[in-house]
């Protein structure tokens, strides 16, 4: 059977370690496998499912974005002051997302029109955000919030144990699958990323995908920030502190190349997954987060280390079985 | 699409009040610590108090936390604690709302929650296990400061000048100042800020004893300010002419204490894990449920008795001298 285009050798590793990592979990832990945990589980990695979606695109076209926690924690502000005034909560929903955009639009700008590198840019826009919330809520928070959204956050699909906090990832995966990996302006990401100036003078619009791609993770950031504020109930701007580390790790990890032009969505949801788990397994083993982080942090290093070694490894044991089989062909 | 949302959200209070008549468990269960950091030492001196009553009474401690002290971190803990089949949770919550709905499903789930150092909203715990209370250790600095300089001028270095406990405490000493005739003699200079920064705590204090030169003490009601402005004092060598008192962990400034220029409220940390630690088996037995007014015993603490709000006070905090400082573990 032949892996298809748009699953690399690492997506397919990835994906096997996490299914091991399932497996040995749920045969090993009794704890593991109840629904409160595996709901809980997936319900915890609902905001970072969405903020990894334009983080790897980002990354695809040599871009980055530090801004991400900070636009959620903006706009989980904008979302909470909004309900307070009294707005109701879809109108609220949509000037959220609205506010969502017009901060990725702000990166946009100084990325591709003024000509800044995002790196800086959005190192920048990292704290502007997060101080724009504090100076907007203080350090006080908005915790009356309407029942719906309330409803949002704490209960799962009827019948399921499937959180209702992942359903917007989950609505939004196939979309960006597809888009990514079957059509024009998927392959123009990769092309970008592969050579900005070949991209350039085979006529893409570079940077109008670029800013597009901004607003894309603004708007991304402001559902997460939706998602966030329900789930824990709470405005306020310290929410997701440090989470773009964190979305970073998982895109790494998930294949996505910092020099651009690699990646795959299955080897970066893989990833994902993996991450969720692991932290889980080791958290009803009792291991606090000092500890988890350091395993995370080696998972890391090992994959980078993996993924630079392996392909030699494989060329060059592929290499000694072809001239084994070579030799046998030859001498019949 | 509403409707079956809102039937949801019944079934999920009715499940939480289902969970209210869950069993009394006839011996000591597990507690789960959960406090707002890992590798916090503070914690780990309450988890040795914590330690020492199940060694006494039975039943297990077992302690986790994140390595970020923000709600969403802990939130995956309290559910890690409930996979992990514990009797109580007891929470130093690092946000007391945004830990509530999460506490609220673990208490679904069958897990009875209590809250010591820091409380969570109310209506998400049963009783909160408080070190003391925030009236107390305002008087409690003006009388040690009394103490230390009889009378004459004296200034506050407190932390931010929007933080809540501190500015309640300076309002309630100058309400004091201004009233109780014990300290007629004692003068308020003025209240800086060292802004939660060593550096600028040290400044501060140095640069206060430079304009007030007859300036005779210092109350530092700030963890971090008390242990800098006492090594500000000392690197100027000034220490003796100018008193310092606050609030700081004892350890941190021990030194300080044993050559008397320092004094310090503080409280017995091991005790306050070994208090919450009787007070989530009590709950788990049954013995109490927070109603205001019923009583517990707190092993070599003695009696307690739940006040206000579910309200469990450890006791009045202490003055810290040379005589005492050996208590304080931390």
């Amino acid at each position: 059977m032949r892996r298809p285009d748009w699953i690399s050798g690492w997506d397919a590793f990835i994906c096997i370690v996490t299914l091991v990592a399932l497996v040995f979990g749920l045969t090993a832990f009794e704890n593991f496998g109840s629904a409160f945990n595996i709901s809980q589980m997936i319900a915890g990695a609902s905001e970072r499912a969405l903020l990894v979606l334009p983080m790897m695109l980002l990354l695809i076209t040599r871009d980055i974005d530090l801004s991400v926690a900070s636009t959620l924690a903006l706009t989980s502000v904008v979302l909470g002051l909004l309900v307070q005034s009294g707005v109701a909560l879809w109108p609220a929903i949509g000037l959220t997302i609205i506010a969502g955009a017009a901060l990725g639009a702000f990166n946009g700008v100084f990325v591709t029109v003024v000509g800044l590198p995002s790196l800086v840019v959005t190192l920048g826009t990292m704290a502007l955000f997060r101080g724009i919330g504090y100076m907007a809520l203080g350090s006080g928070s908005v915790n009356i919030l309407p029942q719906g959204l309330l409803t949002f956050g704490f209960t799962n699909v009827p019948g399921t144990f499937v959180p209702w906090t992942i359903v917007p990832f989950l609505v939004l995966l196939p979309i960006f699958a597809i888009v990514l990996h079957r059509t024009v302006v998927g392959r123009e990401i990769f092309a970008i990323g592969g050579s900005p100036l070949t991209a350039l003078y085979s006529g893409i619009a570079v940077n109008r995908i670029r800013f597009g791609l901004f607003v894309f993770s603004g708007v991304t950031c402001a559902m997460a920030g939706i998602v966030y504020t329900a789930r824990l109930a709470n405005a306020r701007a310290n929410n997701a502190f440090m989470m773009e580390l964190d979305v970073i790790t998982i895109a790494m990890l998930g294949g996505v190349s910092v020099f651009g032009g690699k990646g795959g969505v299955v080897g970066v949801v893989g990833a994902l997954s993996l991450i969720a788990l692991i932290r889980n397994l080791l958290g009803i083993n009792g291991v606090g987060g000092d500890a988890q982080s350091t395993i995370i942090g080696l998972l890391l290093i090992g994959a980078l280390l993996a993924g630079t070694f392996a392909p030699g490894i494989v060329a060059r044991i592929g290499a000694a079985r072809r001239g084994k089989t070579g030799a046998a062909a030859a001498s019949d | 699409m509403m409707r079956t949302l809102m039937s949801t959200v019944g079934a999920f209070a009715l499940l939480a009040s289902a969970a209210q008549a869950q069993d009394c468990l006839t011996e000591p269960g597990t507690i789960g610590f959960l406090p707002k950091l890992d590798t916090d030492p503070y914690f780990q001196v309450a988890r040795e108090g914590a330690q020492e009553a199940a060694d006494e009474i039975g039943g297990t401690v077992i302690q986790a936390a994140p390595s970020q002290a923000t709600a969403e971190a802990q939130v995956e803990f309290i559910n890690n604690l409930v996979a992990q089949g514990v009797d109580v949770i007891a929470i130093a919550g690092n946000d007391a709302n945004a830990v509530a709905p999460a506490l609220q499903r673990a208490a679904a789930n069958g897990v009875r929650v209590i809250s010591y150092d820091s409380d969570v909203a109310a209506q998400a715990r049963s009783v909160f296990v408080n070190q003391a209370l925030g009236s107390s250790l305002a008087e409690m600095m003006l009388q040690s400061m009394a103490d230390m300089i009889e009378e004459g001028q004296f200034a506050i270095l407190s932390s931010t000048p929007t933080a809540t406990n501190q500015n309640a405490w300076i309002a309630q000493m100058e309400e004091e100042l201004a009233n109780n005739p014990d300290y007629a003699g004692l003068e308020l200079v003025t209240v800086v800020y060292g802004e939660e920064s060593e550096q600028i705590n040290q400044q501060q204090a140095l640069a206060l004893a430079q304009t007030y030169p007859d300036l005779k003490g210092i109350i530092v009601p700030a963890g971090i300010g008390l242990p800098a402005a006492a090594r500000a004092l000392e690197e100027a060598g000034l220490v003796g002419q100018i008193q310092l008192t606050g609030l700081a962990p004892a350890s941190l400034i021990r030194r300080y204490i044993e050559e008397g220029s320092v004094q310090d409220i503080w409280w017995n940390v091991s005790d306050l894990g070994y208090l919450a630690y009787y007070a989530a088996q009590a709950i788990a037995m049954c013995d109490i449920t927070g109603e205001t007014g019923e009583t517990f015993e707190a092993g070599r603490l003695g009696m307690y008795e739940i006040g206000e709000n579910g309200e469990i006070v450890l006791g009045p905090a202490q003055i810290v001298t040379p005589e005492n400082v050996g208590e304080f573990a931390f």
